[in-house]
Order: structure tokens, then C-alpha cells, then sequence
């Protein structure tokens, strides 16, 4: 059977290049991908189709959120993404998986911790442009300027 | 129509604009109200059409039947839909005959599998358990998630992580993992029993693998309409046994997005069904079996367009894989073996293989075909150059003995020789004369846009400082330019031929020349009496850093020009300087010119620093301009470098000149006095200090100075 393996090379002018393996070993094991979402999600899965524009088909589709240096899992199911909301793809070696740093934690946990950092975060935000208020300047947001 | 009472006309307006009338008793019209060719029916009270008899009702004979003829065409769909052309009788035998088949294998696996809940259920028997499950496949409220509400117990959803609009994905999005072998069955139902008659259709002429999804697309295709169409109808639980096909029709659609892959879709099912007929145990496809036996090798995808690094990746894990596959094969090579080998390793996944070969070379071939650059250093300028200067760090590490060289490799692209398109003007045939046809190469003018000049006395003060300022604006940019072009006239040169060399070397001189004209400001007379030009330039922080970059190109004169020009402004540009910071940028390039000065010009170039007019009169108590100079970090290190310069000239054989030189030895006391007397607060910090700066000072002052200064400037190494 034929498993397919992509790489993502983000060399010329951003596009991408996936590759076929020459694997036709009918034991092996499929490969896990890792994508990361424009909005900053990271998902994992098993990728059963792709093309041309990114379009993804992931199944078996887990979230995983980081934070600091735990992360969290919420199983997710069957994953289709647009092309265009993807950054980046690339493969997960299965051996090497296990072999992080980053503890693994509750579902519950990694959300109280992210809701925390996510506050952090926005009053420091709120203060800058406070401060910036104050000195006649406005820096919009980036993420509502991606908007446009 | 509700409000119809069976005693009122009813009017019904047809698609094809006509009108008839109904006659009151609730009748419908001859023609009958036919789903696909009724537009509107309106009741109307009999008063309204009193008057309107079916003499004057304008359908006649001819136009129903010409009417008639239309509708037949209509109702066409319908027929497929409802009526006799629909067929709609074989899926529910087909799914009962297909859960009795994998029933076998079902149960076997199950009883392997410890995975496999005991609520996998068989498609045709427990249809109440499908629908609660399927039901569940679409959350309406987040809440009740499993996953989400396990995490989510004291959050309200509404603080859903990172602020993120995750609302979408956290509704409707979220399935539940549906059981694999029920899925499998979903996915992977025996295509013989679908569409027998269809089949025959599509001859094949591939042997090749199919994905389980293959066989149902073009029959689910053309079945989803339909099947969607009858659920419309249909209420209640057979809803829930047509969901599977619903589900096997839609990720058929999923599978198809495309036009490209209708190539793939459109040749089906091959000669599998025969031998796959016979062996039914496994679920997916009986291709596999086919291909098992004959190439347990692979066949070899073209994996030159790869990353090097990727392709040797791939080679490995074949490698890696053949081994272990040839162990498994060598110890079971009947086909029990094969089958219960195929099972684990269908069991492992079956999804695999969703995308076929041919699929997968389509998308890729796509991909390659965008980036297939004529002149890739100019469409993919940042890699190629990233790309260089890996290699030449590796070149000097390699010089240098260092350790193993670390391999880098690149991804070579298909490279397309350049075709020249001459555009050619659309021309229409049986046209009198020539219709000009507006296009991307051909663009024609839309707007009448006129361009007015200003007179000079209209403008205000502020506008012409404005247009001043943009004026300098777009010479740095035309400048910058030229500098581009002049930087790449290297890289130009190697890849030319000997005979166009020459030309190359004045094109790039003339561009030099240019350049230095648009610094400088063109002037028509020899003297250059301003430096208001450069000035302005030198304001600017990207001015500033293109001056940087320029003069290395420049001649020496020039070079020496520009500098003298920073020099007698410098104060002006310090102050102007005070929020870019950027003028130590500068510092490189000036050193460099700096130390192939003569003497002469040394000498000028402090007095331009200290601000002395050519004939040494008596000296101010203080001199601001060089007080200026000193309290900047530019403008000290300059100095420095300019003091540095000449106690390296005097040291040397052509340093008697500057003995002798009488301005010099004024400069210095000059220098050496404000260096006294500023306070040491005020001072900056320069860039670096030079060694010989000692030296230098002790030929013009006594010790007792000497050692103030010493303290002061921090001359002697180690005192910091």
C-alpha cells in the first residue's frame, strides 16, 4: 500500500512541494502530520488528502495547545481545512514523538493555563496602547489589518 | 394557496408565462400543476375573473401543445426524481447484503480488536443505534462536546481559549471519532452491488489500485441528487438508514473538488469487481490483493523534483521498509498469510491509500510547474543569494580545515528556456477593419487624466518645503536604483560573454557617474556651490544608508568630496540625525576612504571638522562647531579616525609633509584645546578609540596635558 509523506518547502515564491515516498511496504504505519493554522492553531493528524491549494484532509484530527512548556490534546476527529488558512505542514517522525521536553497535560489544565496567558496578554496589550493613546499615535492590530 | 376556499377560482401562473384559471370547485387546471413548471398559483375570488371566460383565456390548442412539448422536457428530472426513471430500489438489499458480508470479518476483527467497542454495529441491522450515533456526529451546542465540556467545566463557552473565533470549529465541526470498521463500511461498500447496471458504462482500462472511494464516486455522483432529494420527502426513520449513503455521497463530493481529478474519476472501476466478487473477506478493495503478489516492490515515482535531502530521506525508509517486508513475506507466502497480513495492516489503516498515485503526481506536477522560472535570481532573489553565501561560508570553513563540512544541499527547479511572445492584436474574422480589442497587453486608455503644474506662486511656504522634501525623496529612490543595478553588475559580469564585457564596464561607469550627479546635485557649473542637495539627502535615514552603500563605487575624488560635504555640515546633520541614529553607518565606508587620503586632504578634512575658514585667524574661546562633533558618538569617532589617520601619516614616510604643513599643527592645538576644555560629561562615547592617539597627542602638548587628556579620552588601554 502506498503511504504518502509531504513536505512542505518554503523556498520559491511560497509554494509548496509535497513528494510521494516510493514506500510500498503494506506494513508501515501512516504518518502523522503536524499543521499550523493562520490563527495559530496547531493541529495533528493523519493527512489523507491534499491539493493543489492546501486543502487538507486530516483524520483522526487532535488540537494540541501550548503553552509554555505543557500542552494539552482535544481530539478533534475529521479535520478539512482550507488551503488558504494552512502555514505550514510537515511531518511528525513517529520515533522522536515521544522524545520532547513539553509535558503533557489535562484538557482542562491547558486551557485554564492558555485563558491565563491570553489575559496577560491583552491588559499588557491594553496598556500599550494606552500609552500610545496618550503620545497621539494609533498602531492598528495586526491581526485586523490580515483582514484586508 | 391556503386560504384557497373550494369555492374560489384559483389562478396558476406557469413558468412559461402563462396563466390559466382554475374554475372554482378546487379543481386543478387541465394542465395540472406539475412541481417543476408551476411558479405561482394565486387564489382569486370568482368576482375577479367574472369576465373571463375559457373562450377568452388565451391558451388555445396549439399552444398547449407546444406547452405540453416544453413541460415534457421539464418534467424530465422529476421522472428521474419520482417517477419510473429513478432507481431507488437497490440500496437497501445492497446495504443488507453488504453488512452480512463484512459481517464476518467484522466480528473476527472485533474480537481482535479490543478497540472496537461493543457498539459497532453491522449497517443493516441497527439502524436506531446508527442514527443516535450519526446524530451525534453534528453538535449543535458546543456544550455538549465531550471533549469541550471535559475541559471546559468552569469556563462559560464564551471564554473559549485565545479569543480565538473557534466558534465555528467548536459547533457544528466537531464529530465524534466514528468507529473505523464502521466507517470502513460506510466508505468501502462493494461497488458491484450499488450500480450493477452502471458499471458497464465505464469500461476501464487500469489495473491499477483503486482507493475504496474511487469505485463509489461516480455512482454516488450521480446518486446523491437523487438520494437527496428523496429524503426531502421522507420523514422519520428511514432518514437515519439513508444517512450512510448520505455520508458516503458527500465524501464522495469531498473527494472530487477539482475539475482536474474528473480525469481520474471518470475511469472506474477496472477488473477488479470480477476477482474481488470472489474474495470478499476483505472489506477494502480487492485490488490489493491483486497487487499484492505480483510487485511487493515498488514501482518508482519520479523523485527528481524533490529536496535532495527529502529524496534521500525516502530512499532510507524504503530501505528500510523492502527489508522488513520481504522478512514478512519470505514467512507466510500462501494466501492465508497475505489475507491476515493485509487484515493488520487494514486494521493499522485503512485510510490509507485515499489518494492514488496519479493523484498525488497531478497535484505535484502542479506545483512544479509554478516554479518553473526562467531567471531564478530575479523571481526567487533571497533563496538564491541565501543560498550563496551558505556556500561560500562553506568554502572558507573548508579553507580553514574546520571539521567535516556540513552538506548543504538545494533544490534545483526546472528551469524553462524563455520564450519571447510577440503580442499580436486580436483580429476578428468577417469584421470590417480592425476592432481593437482591449487587453492586458494591449491596454486602452479609460481615463482622460490631464496633468497640471502648479504655477510657483500659488504654492504656500509649506507645500514647497513639501514637494521639496519629495522631491529628494524620489531622487534617493531613482538613486537607489542605480545602485541595485551597479551592485549586480558583478554577478553580470561572469555570466556574460567576453565580447559584451566592455559594454558592461561603461554601462556600470556611466551608472557610477550618475549616481554621484544625484548625490551631489547636478550643477551646470564647475564649482559646486551647495551642498543643499546632498544635504537634504543626507537627512533622510534611507539617503543616508545609500550614501553608505555608494561610496565604496566612487572614485577617490569623489569620495573625498562627499566626505567633506558630511564633514562642513556635520553639526546640521547630527542634530537632524538625533532620532534615526543611522550616521554611524557611515563609519565603515569613511574609514575605508579615509585611509588612502593624501595628506593634503586629511588636513581639509579636519579643518572642515573644526569649522576653520582657510586662513587660521585668532581663535574663538570655544568652538562650537567642533563642540558639536565632539558631544556626538558619530562625530567623535570621525574625528578620531581623521586624527588617527594623520599621526599614521606623520609616522610614515610621506608624514614630513604634513610636519611642515602649518595648518595642521593649528588644527591640532585647535583640537587639542577643545578637547581640554569640554567637560567630560558632555563627551561621547565613540566607537572605538585608536592606539596611536597618544602618540599623537604628545607631540603637540606638554605632559601635564598629555595626562588630562590620557584620563579623559581614556587613551590608555585597560583603563576601563
Amino acid at each position: 500500500m502506498l503511504s504518502f509523506e509531504f513536505g512542505l518547502c518554503i523556498n520559491c515564491n511560497q509554494c509548496l512541494i509535497f513528494s510521494v515516498t516510493t514506500n510500498a511496504d503494506l506494513t508501515s504505519l501512516p504518518e502523522k502530520h503536524l499543521v499550523l493554522l493562520r490563527d495559530g492553531r496547531t493541529l495533528i493528524g493523519y493527512l489523507r488528502s491534499i491539493d493543489q491549494f492546501a486543502n487538507l484532509v486530516l483524520h483522526q484530527t487532535v488540537e494540541r495547545i501550548h503553552v509554555g512548556k505543557k500542552y494539552g490534546d482535544i481530539p478533534r476527529g475529521i479535520f478539512v481545512v482550507r488551503g488558504e488558512n494552512v502555514v505550514l505542514l510537515g511531518e511528525i517522525d513517529l520515533e522522536k514523538e515521544s522524545d520532547t521536553p513539553l509535558q503533557q497535560v489535562s484538557i482542562e489544565e491547558i486551557l485554564e493555563e492558555q485563558r491565563v496567558e491570553q489575559q496577560a496578554k491583552q491588559e499588557s496589550e491594553k496598556l500599550k496602547v494606552q500609552a500610545l493613546k496618550e503620545r497621539g499615535l494609533s498602531i492598528p492590530r495586526a491581526d485586523t489589518l490580515d483582514e484586508y | 394557496m391556503g386560504g384557497a376556499d373550494l369555492w374560489d377560482d384559483v389562478m396558476y401562473v406557469f413558468r412559461d408565462g402563462e396563466a390559466c384559471v382554475s374554475r372554482g370547485g378546487g379543481s386543478e387546471p387541465e394542465r395540472g400543476p406539475r412541481g417543476a413548471s408551476l411558479a405561482v398559483g394565486v387564489s382569486a375570488p370568482r368576482t375577479m375573473f367574472r369576465y373571463q371566460s375559457l373562450e377568452d383565456c388565451p391558451l388555445d390548442e396549439d399552444a398547449f401543445q407546444t406547452l405540453g412539448e416544453e413541460d415534457e422536457d421539464i418534467d424530465q428530472f422529476n421522472d428521474d426524481t419520482f417517477g419510473a426513471g429513478a432507481v431507488d430500489d437497490d440500496w437497501q438489499e445492497a446495504h443488507e447484503r453488504l453488512a452480512e458480508l463484512e459481517d464476518k470479518p467484522a466480528t473476527a476483527r472485533e474480537l481482535e480488536d479490543g478497540a472496537v467497542s461493543d457498539e459497532m454495529d453491522l449497517l443493516g441491522h441497527h439502524e436506531e443505534n446508527l442514527a443516535e450515533r450519526l446524530s451525534k456526529l453534528v453538535i449543535e451546542n458546543e456544550l455538549e462536546d465531550p471533549a469541550i465540556m471535559q475541559a471546559v467545566q468552569t469556563q462559560p463557552p464564551m471564554q473559549q481559549p485565545g479569543g480565538l473565533n473557534s466558534s465555528i470549529w467548536d459547533g457544528s465541526a466537531v464529530l465524534r471519532r466514528i468507529r473505523g470498521p464502521l466507517l470502513t463500511q460506510i466508505l468501502c461498500p462493494k461497488p458491484v452491488h450499488i450500480r450493477a447496471p452502471m458499471q458497464q458504462r465505464y469500461p476501464s482500462p487500469y489495473g491499477e489500485r483503486m482507493s475504496p472511494n474511487q469505485l463509489c464516486n461516480v455512482p454516488a455522483g450521480r446518486m446523491s441528487p437523487s438520494q437527496f432529494a428523496r429524503v426531502s420527502g421522507l420523514v422519520g426513520s428511514p432518514l437515519t438508514s439513508m444517512n450512510p449513503k448520505l455520508l458516503q455521497g458527500r465524501v464522495g463530493q469531498m473527494m472530487s473538488p477539482a475539475s482536474g481529478f474528473r480525469a481520474f474519476f471518470g475511469a472506474p472501476p477496472p477488473s477488479a469487481p470480477p476477482p474481488s466478487q470472489q474474495q470478499q473477506h476483505p472489506p477494502c478493495p480487492g485490488s490489493h490483493l491483486q497487487n499484492l503478489r505480483p510487485h511487493p516492490q515498488m514501482f518508482r515515482p519520479d523523485t527528481t523534483h524533490l529536496h535532495p535531502q527529502h529524496r534521500r530521506l525516502l530512499h532510507q525508509r524504503q530501505q528500510q521498509n523492502r527489508n522488513q517486508h520481504r522478512s514478512l513475506n519470505g514467512s507466510a507466502g500462501d494466501r492465508a498469510g497475505h489475507r491476515s497480513s493485509q487484515q493488520e495492516q487494514l486494521r493499522k489503516d485503512p485510510y490509507a491509500n485515499l489518494m492514488l498515485q496519479r493523484e498525488k503526481d497531478w497535484v505535484s506536477k502542479i506545483q512544479m510547474m509554478q516554479l518553473q522560472s526562467t531567471d531564478p535570481y530575479l523571481d526567487d532573489f533571497y533563496y538564491q543569494n541565501y543560498f550563496q553565501k551558505l556556500e561560500k561560508v562553506s568554502a572558507a570553513e573548508e579553507m580553514h580545515g574546520d571539521g567535516p563540512k556540513k552538506e548543504r544541499t538545494k533544490l534545483i527547479t526546472p528551469q524553462v528556456a524563455k520564450l519571447e511572445h510577440a503580442y499580436k492584436p486580436v483580429q476578428f474574422e468577417g469584421s470590417l477593419g480592425k476592432l481593437t480589442v482591449s487587453s492586458v497587453n494591449n491596454p486602452r486608455k479609460m481615463i482622460d487624466a490631464v496633468v497640471t503644474s502648479r504655477s510657483e506662486d500659488d504654492e504656500t511656504k509649506e507645500k514647497q518645503v513639501r514637494d521639496k522634501r519629495r522631491q529628494t525623496l524620489v531622487t534617493i529612490e531613482k538613486t537607489y536604483s542605480l545602485l541595485l543595478d551597479v551592485e549586480d553588475y558583478e554577478r553580470r559580469y561572469l555570466l556574460s560573454l567576453e565580447g559584451e564585457r566592455p559594454a558592461l564596464m561603461e554601462e556600470r561607469k556611466q551608472k557610477i557617474c550618475d549616481m554621484y550627479d544625484n548625490l551631489r546635485g547636478k550643477t551646470p557649473g564647475q564649482e559646486r556651490p551647495s551642498d543643499d542637495h546632498f544635504v537634504q539627502i543626507m537627512c533622510i535615514r534611507k539617503g543616508k544608508r545609500m550614501v553608505a552603500r555608494i561610496l565604496p563605487f566612487l572614485s577617490m575624488e569623489q569620495a573625498a568630496d562627499i566626505l567633506m560635504a558630511t564633514a562642513r555640515n556635520l553639526p546640521f546633520l547630527i542634530k537632524k540625525d538625533a532620532q534615526d541614529e543611522v550616521l554611524l553607518c557611515l563609519l565603515r565606508p569613511f574609514s575605508l576612504v579615509l585611509y588612502h587620503l593624501p595628506s593634503g586632504t586629511v588636513t581639509s578634512l579636519l579643518q572642515q571638522l573644526a569649522n576653520l575658514p582657510q586662513s587660521v585667524t585668532a581663535p574663538a574661546p570655544a568652538n562650537l562647531h567642533l563642540a558639536a562633533v565632539l558631544q556626538n558618538k558619530f562625530g567623535l569617532s570621525l574625528l578620531y579616525l581623521v586624527l588617527s589617520r594623520g599621526e599614521e601619516l606623520q609616522n610614515s614616510n610621506a608624514g614630513t609633509e604634513l610636519m611642515q604643513d602649518n595648518q595642521w599643527t593649528e588644527l591640532m592645538s585647535m583640537t587639542t584645546r577643545e578637547l581640554l576644555r569640554i567637560p567630560e560629561a558632555a563627551l561621547a562615547k565613540p566607537v572605538s578609540t585608536p592606539s596611536n592617539l597618544l602618540s599623537l597627542f604628545s607631540r603637540y602638548v606638554d605632559q601635564q596635558k598629555l595626562n588630562v587628556l590620557e584620563t579623559k579620552l581614556q587613551l590608555v588601554q585597560g583603563i576601563r
